[in-house]
C-alpha cells in the first residue's frame, strides 16, 4: 500500500512531457479530455508518441481508450485539449489526418456478406487507392493474410483469425503511417495471435506507427512503450522494462522485477483504493 | 471532387452487392408489387364479368344504339333487355335481376355531334357490395369507346328520384374514375405505398447494421464523408425504386388498363423526390434506433400503417377524423399520392401539381437534415 501514494509522482515512470505538443511525434497530446454529460470518460491526459514506435495503451474495461482512440481518429470532437497526429490539428481538421491513419478495431468491421477481393476493393474506394497501386496491395495483403485462392470465398465463412487478418489487410490498404488497434486480437487463438504480431511488427519494421491496446499482458511486452489508463486518467507510462523496474520491491534484480499483468493490477487496486478513501 | 466521386461509388457497389446477396431482400423489392397487383386483379376481374345490366335508351339514335352495343358486345355487361323508364329499372332491382342500368338520356346524339361532353347516367343497385367495382369497370369499358367526350353520371338507386330524370341529384363522380375503389384508384396508389414501404424498410436497417458490424465507426475514420455515404447508399434504393416504378406503371397500363395519361417525367421526378423522403424517415429511424429489431418495427409502424392508412390509399382523406388528417401532413405518402393520382387519372404534370411536389422537396431535404442532426449528435 506504501507504493500507491507515489503512483503518478515524478518517481515513477510517468515521463515528463514538455507543456507544447510536438509536431515531430506521430501522436502529441495534451490535456485531452471526452466528457459524456457529467461524466468525464478521458480526464485531461497528456502523451506523446514517437514516429516507428509501437505504443501498447492499457487499461481496465471503461477506463477511457476506446474514447482517446476515437478522438485522435477524428471520429469524435474533444471537450478540451489539443491533439496532433502526424503533425496536423485533428481536432480542427480531422480530413487532413484521416488518408494518413487506419484503424482497426475488435469487431474488425468486415462485410461479411461479401467476399475478401470484395472487402479489400471496398476499403480501397473508399481510400482513393487507384488500380495499379490497388492491384500491388492486394496482391500483398492476400499474401500476407495467407488468402491466396480464396478471394472469392465470403467473409462470413472464414474463420477469426483469417478474418483478423483481412481486416488488418482491409485497414492498412492505403499505407496508413499510423495505425490504431482497439483489441485487435481478443477471441483469437493463441498461435493466430502470435501470428498477427508477427504481421504487427513487420509494419513497425516498414516505419509504420503502432497505437494498440490489449488486454493481454503478453501483448504488452512486445511493445515499445506502454500507457496505463485508469478512471480516465493516464496513470503512468514508459517501456515495459522501465515500468515494472518502477514498481519492483526495493533489492530487486533485472531477474526477479515484477510482471506487467502485476504492475497492471497493482495500480489499478492502488489507485481504486485511493479513490475510494478520497470519496 | 474525383476521390469524392470514386467513395460514393464504392459505396455504392458495396450496396449493391448486399442486395444482389439478400434475395429475401431483392425478391421482396422485385417480384412483391407484381404479386400484389396480380392478386388484386383477379380480386377485380373475378367479380365483374357478366354483370346483369339493364338499358334505358331515351335518345334512341344511331349514337346511341351505337353507344349501347358496346355493352352487348362485352363480356364485362349481360345485357339483360331494355326497358322504358327509371321505374322498371327500380323493379328490377327489387327482384335481382339486374345490377346496374345504363340510361342514355334524350339529346345524347345531339351532344356528341356538338362535340360538348355527353352525358350518360348509371344507376348502380347500392345493397350490392360491388357495386363499386361494377362502376369501375364500367368507367374504363366507357372510356375505351367514347374517351373524354363522354361525363358519367351515375347514382345509387336507392336515392334516386325515380319521377324525372332531370332532376336526379346522383353522386356525380369525375369522369376519368367515378368510384374511389376501383383499379384505376387503387394502382397509381400501391405504387407510392409499396415504394414507401420498400425504401424506408431497408434505409431504416443499413445503417443500424453497419453500426452493429462495426462498420459505421470504421468509415467515419476514413475519408468519407457523412453526405458521400448517404448519397451512396440513396444510388441503388434510388433505381430499385425506378425499377418498381417501371414494372408497376407496366402492369397496370398492359393488364389492367389503367390509364396513365399525364406527364410520364414529372411522375419520375416526383418519385425520385418521394424515394429520398422515405428514406430520409428511414435515416431518422436508423439514427434513433437502437436495434436491428427496434428499427425493423419502427420502419414497419412508421411505412405501413400510415402508407396505406394517411395517405388515402385505404381511405378518402376527407372521410378520416380530423385528428389523423393532421397527422397525414407528417408523412410524405399524402403528396405522393395526389401526384400519382394526378399523373394516372387526371393527365395533370407540374403545372397544376407543382405545389405537391414542393412539399415533398422541402419534406426530403427537412428529412435528410434531420437524419443527420440526429446521428451527429449522437456522436458526440
Ligand atoms: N457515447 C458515449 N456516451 C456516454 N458514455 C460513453 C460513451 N462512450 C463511452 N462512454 C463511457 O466512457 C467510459 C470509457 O469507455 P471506453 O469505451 O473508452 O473504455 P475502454 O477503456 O475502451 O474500455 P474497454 O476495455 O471495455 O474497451 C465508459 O464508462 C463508457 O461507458
Ligand atoms: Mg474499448
Amino acid at each position: 500500500m506504501g507504493q500507491a501514494a507515489t503512483v503518478g509522482d515524478a518517481a515513477t515512470p510517468r515521463e515528463r512531457v514538455s507543456s507544447a505538443p510536438s509536431s515531430d511525434m506521430a501522436i502529441s497530446v495534451r490535456g485531452l479530455t471526452k466528457r459524456f454529460g457529467t461524466f468525464t470518460a478521458v480526464d485531461a491526459i497528456d502523451f506523446d508518441v514517437r514516429r516507428g514506435e509501437v505504443f501498447g495503451f492499457l487499461g481496465p474495461n471503461g477506463a477511457g481508450k476506446t474514447t482517446a482512440i476515437r478522438m485522435l481518429t477524428g471520429t469524435i470532437a474533444p471537450t478540451a485539449g489539443s491533439a496532433l497526429v502526424l503533425g496536423d490539428d485533428v481536432i480542427a481538421k480531422p480530413e487532413k489526418v484521416k488518408r494518413r491513419i487506419g484503424y482497426m478495431s475488435q469487431k474488425f468491421a468486415l462485410f461479411e456478406d461479401m467476399t475478401v477481393d470484395e472487402n479489400l476493393r471496398f476499403y480501397a474506394g473508399v481510400y482513393d487507392v487507384s488500380g495499379a497501386e490497388f492491384a500491388a496491395r492486394r496482391r500483398y495483403i492476400l499474401r500476407m493474410a495467407d488468402l491466396e485462392g480464396r478471394e472469392d470465398e465470403l467473409t462470413a465463412n472464414l474463420s477469426v483469425g483469417w478474418k483478423q487478418r483481412l481486416a488488418l489487410g482491409a485497414a492498412t490498404i492505403h499505407e496508413p503511417e499510423l495505425l490504431f488497434l482497439d483489441e485487435p486480437t481478443s477471441g483469437v487463438d493463441p498461435v493466430a495471435r502470435r501470428h498477427f504480431w508477427d504481421l504487427l511488427y513487420d509494419l513497425a519494421d516498414d516505419g509504420v506507427t503502432l497505437f494498440v491496446t490489449t488486454h493481454y499482458m503478453d501483448e504488452a511486452n512486445h511493445c515499445h512503450r506502454l500507457g496505463f489508463m485508469y478512471a480516465g486518467r493516464l496513470i503512468a507510462q514508459g517501456s515495459p522494462t522501465e515500468v515494472r523496474a518502477a514498481y519492483a520491491p526495493d533489492g530487486a534484480t533485472a531477474g526477479t522485477l515484477p510482471s506487467i499483468e502485476d504492475v497492471f493490477v497493482h495500480l489499478v487496486t492502488a489507485h481504486r483504493d485511493r479513490q475510494e478513501d478520497g470519496a | 471532387m474525383n476521390a469524392a466521386i470514386t467513395r460514393i461509388l464504392a459505396i455504392a457497389r458495396k450496396e449493391f452487392i448486399h442486395l444482389a446477396r439478400d434475395w429475401r431482400t431483392l425478391v421482396a423489392v422485385l417480384v412483391l408489387p407484381a404479386v400484389q397487383l396480380l392478386l388484386f386483379a383477379y380480386a377485380i376481374s373475378y367479380d365483374v364479368r357478366n354483370v346483369p345490366t339493364l338499358i334505358v335508351d331515351q335518345d334512341l339514335t344511331p349514337a346511341s344504339r351505337a353507344y349501347i352495343a358496346k355493352y352487348e358486345a362485352s363480356d364485362l355487361y349481360d345485357v339483360r333487355g331494355r326497358v322504358a323508364n327509371i321505374e322498371a329499372v327500380r323493379e328490377s332491382f327489387e327482384r335481382g335481376a339486374a345490377r346496374i342500368a345504363v340510361v342514355v338520356p334524350p339529346g345524347f346524339a345531339r351532344s356528341l355531334a356538338r362535340g360538348d361532353k355527353a352525358q350518360v347516367a348509371v344507376l348502380v343497385d347500392g345493397s350490392e357490395p360491388n357495386s363499386a367495382l361494377v362502376g369501375s369497370t364500367f368507367s374504363r369499358a366507357l372510356n375505351e369507346g367514347y374517351g373524354q367526350r363522354i361525363q358519367a353520371q351515375w347514382a345509387d338507386a336507392r336515392g334516386i328520384d325515380l319521377e324525372r330524370f332531370g332532376r336526379i341529384e346522383p353522386r356525380i363522380r369525375t369522369w376519368y374514375n367515378p368510384e374511389r375503389r376501383s383499379a384505376d384508384f387503387l394502382i397509381p396508389g400501391l405504387l407510392v405505398v409499396i415504394i414507401m414501404i420498400v425504401t424506408t424498410q431497408q434505409s431504416a436497417v443499413t445503417l443500424v447494421r453497419e453500426r452493429d458490424q462495426g462498420t459505421e465507426e470504421q468509415m467515419r475514420v476514413s475519408p468519407l464523408r457523412r453526405t458521400e455515404l448517404m448519397v451512396g447508399k440513396l444510388l441503388p434504393w434510388t433505381l430499385l425504386a425506378f425499377a418498381d416504378m417501371v414494372a408497376i406503371v407496366a402492369l397496370s397500363t398492359a393488364v389492367f388498363d389503367v390509364p396513365l395519361r399525364g406527364d410520364v417525367s414529372f411522375l419520375a421526378a416526383s418519385i425520385l423526390v418521394f424515394v429520398f423522403c422515405s428514406l430520409g424517415i428511414g435515416l431518422i429511424i436508423s439514427a434513433i434506433a437502437p436495434s436491428m429489431e427496434s428499427a425493423n418495427i419502427a420502419a414497419l409502424m412508421i411505412s405501413f400503417l400510415p402508407g396505406f392508412m394517411l395517405s388515402g390509399f385505404a381511405f378518402p382523406l376527407d372521410s378520416i377524423p380530423t385528428v389523423l388528417q393532421w397527422a397525414s401532413y407528417l408523412f410524405p405518402g399524402r403528396y405522393m399520392m395526389a401526384i400519382s393520382r394526378g399523373v394516372f387519372l387526371k393527365g395533370a404534370g407540374f403545372a397544376e401539381l407543382s405545389d405537391q411536389l414542393g412539399y415533398l422537396v422541402v419534406y426530403a431535404v427537412a428529412a435528410i437534415t434531420l437524419s443527420s442532426v440526429i446521428s451527429a449528435r449522437r456522436q458526440r
